[in-house]
């Protein structure tokens, strides 16, 4: 018999409770709930910025200089197939069950997401752009500026779009393991499994699908899309 | 032809002065270092305002012979010049229009060809003025707005060559860039390319490996020659530009040089073991464009 017990003591009766439209919708609506989803997406930007930065930085190390892509390539690559909870040990052992032990865990699982498929999609670009910008006088930091970065814009679009959803889930996780002082949805998650309260459990599992959703199909794919059609890598329909 | 220019995109410093004077001497390379090299002691010197094409089987070297005039490559040996200042590296002096175009895609057609100008440091205002030239002279004031990839294959080799020609470069390099396109749209590129160089009296060395495309445009014509490669001719063409292209005369011209080209393959080849022979025919090298220039291409 499995030992997990309820908040109150009782084992938990692996059944199949059912929460009912209510319920849930009670729980959505409620005053912690909202204020988690807040705590949650302001980790979200805090830890998703910090990611981005270093995983573009990364990325573009290691597409550029071929001697560490070939040292960190293939680590990268490994760290990035780790399941973003394998990172909350570290995390509490390094910074603490806090604000920055959580920022680590989504830091990163989803860092490494983005340098890779970086690179990967830079690696794309056909050399004839640098030739061409060469020819007509960028070179040095222009060729970065000027040809480099904007070539690179398909290839940078996925992988914010792939990073974003590799951060948001390593977010939850670590929140459900990581009780920190605010709390964030994947701590009313566990909340919600501690008092055996079905309609919480759900109520905050759909929200965490729903904003996965939202931000990946009014931010990411439509980034994705428009950046796709202009360069004419899409037919528009 | 008198169009209200501004002049800027003529080689302003060319009241019959030296600017485009592009000098190889004894340029060699070989990219594997062993084995036949891909160039062979070529030299070559392109006079101010000449149109000089080459002409060549594939793989004789004529897109290496381009990349070192245009910087970017390095001779093993030799040195290549412009206006006898040695070549370091590609410089918007020597302007390469590609075979694949290399516009940018995430820029407009006019946005393409303002990017020399703006790297540059050009002034705003400068810039527009210029742009709205260059796109004029390929005829592509209407398409300005457009982006690379809702422009037809020629459109995007005029934006290609406008890009090159408002840097205002001593030297326009060609390397094919009219091999993927249709037969009409070719030849209008052709007329288009001949009035330009009429009107900017620029030094062009254009690469190709079609006999007709080299009588309809060139001065003088380079024959080339493969494993390794080496100039083994030089054919002038005294037909004052623009050219009718259908007239008989070219026609019977490309004839001639063809029949030229191969006696001289012939002659080269005796000396050459059987697989290193070149076989224009067999290849349908050089002979595909002669034999339906007749019908226009
Ligand atoms: N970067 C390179 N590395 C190694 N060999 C090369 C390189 N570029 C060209 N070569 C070799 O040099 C020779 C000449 O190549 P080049 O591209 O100049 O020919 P080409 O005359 O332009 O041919 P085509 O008409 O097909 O474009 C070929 O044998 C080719 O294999
Ligand atoms: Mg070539």
């Amino acid at each position: 018999m499995l030992n997990i017990r309820t908040a109150f003591g009782e084992p938990v009766k692996p059944g199949w409770p059912w929460p009912t439209k209510g319920n849930v919708v009670g729980a959505v609506a409620s005053g912690p709930l909202i204020e988690a989803l807040v705590v949650s997406c302001s980790r979200l930007l805090i830890g998703f910025a910090i990611s981005v930065l270093v995983g573009v930085l990364l990325g573009v190390v290691i597409w550029t200089i071929k001697s560490v892509d070939q040292l960190l390539g293939p680590l990268f690559l490994g760290l990035q197939t780790l399941p973003s909870v394998c990172w909350v040990p570290l995390g509490i052992l390094w910074f603490g069950i806090n604000e920055r032990g959580i920022l680590f865990v989504l830091v990163m699982g989803s860092v490494f997401a983005i340098a890779i498929s970086l690179r990967d999609g830079m690696r794309t670009i056909p050399p004839i752009y640098r030739r061409a910008g060469l020819m007509l006088g960028a070179s040095g930091w222009k060729q970065y500026a000027y040809v480099l970065l904007p070539a690179s814009l398909p290839a940078l679009a996925t992988s914010l779009r792939q990073g974003f959803s590799f951060a948001w889930r390593s977010l939850m996780g670590a929140e459900l393991i990581l009780a920190a002082q605010r709390h964030g949805l994947g701590f009313l998650l566990e909340i919600g499994r501690s008092f055996a309260d079905v309609a919480q459990v759900v109520a905050v599992m759909m929200m965490m699908v729903i904003i996965g959703m939202l931000a990946d199909r009014f931010i990411f794919a439509p980034a994705e899309r428009r950046v796709h059609q202009r360069f004419g890598l899409v037919v528009a329909e | 032809m008198a169009r209200p220019t501004s002049g800027i995109l003529r080689n302003e410093t060319s009241a019959v002065s030296a600017r485009g004077r592009l000098t190889l001497s004894n340029v060699s390379k070989n990219f594997d270092g062993t084995g036949v090299p891909a160039i062979q002691d070529i030299t070559l010197e392109c006079q101010p305002g000449e149109f000089v094409v080459v002409v060549g089987p594939s793989g004789c070297g004529k897109s290496t012979l381009l990349n070192i005039a245009a910087g970017m490559l390095k001779p093993e040996k030799g040195t290549a010049a412009i206006d006898g200042r040695l070549i370091q590296g590609p410089g918007p002096d020597r302007a390469m229009v590609f075979q694949d175009h290399g516009l940018f895609p995430w820029l407009s057609a006019a946005q393409n060809v303002e990017f020399g100008l703006k790297m540059a440091g050009f002034s705003r205002a400068d810039r527009q003025q210029r742009v709205a030239e260059a796109l004029r002279m390929v005829h592509l004031s209407r398409s300005a707005g457009k982006l690379v990839h809702e422009l037809s294959g020629g459109m995007r080799q005029r934006v290609a060559i406008a890009r090159s020609l408002v840097v205002d470069p001593a030297v326009l390099l060609m390397d094919e860039p009219f091999a993927a396109l249709d037969a009409q749209t070719r030849t209008l590129l052709h007329q288009q390319l001949q009035e330009l160089w009429v009107e900017t009296k620029k030094t062009i060395l254009f690469v190709t490996h079609s006999v007709g495309e080299a009588v309809r445009l060139a001065d003088r014509i380079i024959v080339m020659h493969a494993h390794p490669g080496k100039i083994r001719a030089e054919i002038d063409i005294p037909l004052s530009h623009p050219r009718d292209i259908d007239s008989r005369d070219i026609n019977d011209l490309v004839h001639r040089i063809r029949r030229e080209i191969e006696d001289e393959v012939n002659r080269v080849n005796a000396n050459l073991a059987p697989e290193d022979q070149w076989k224009p025919k067999a290849a349908g090298d050089l002979v595909d464009c002669s034999a339906n220039l007749g019908s226009g291409i």
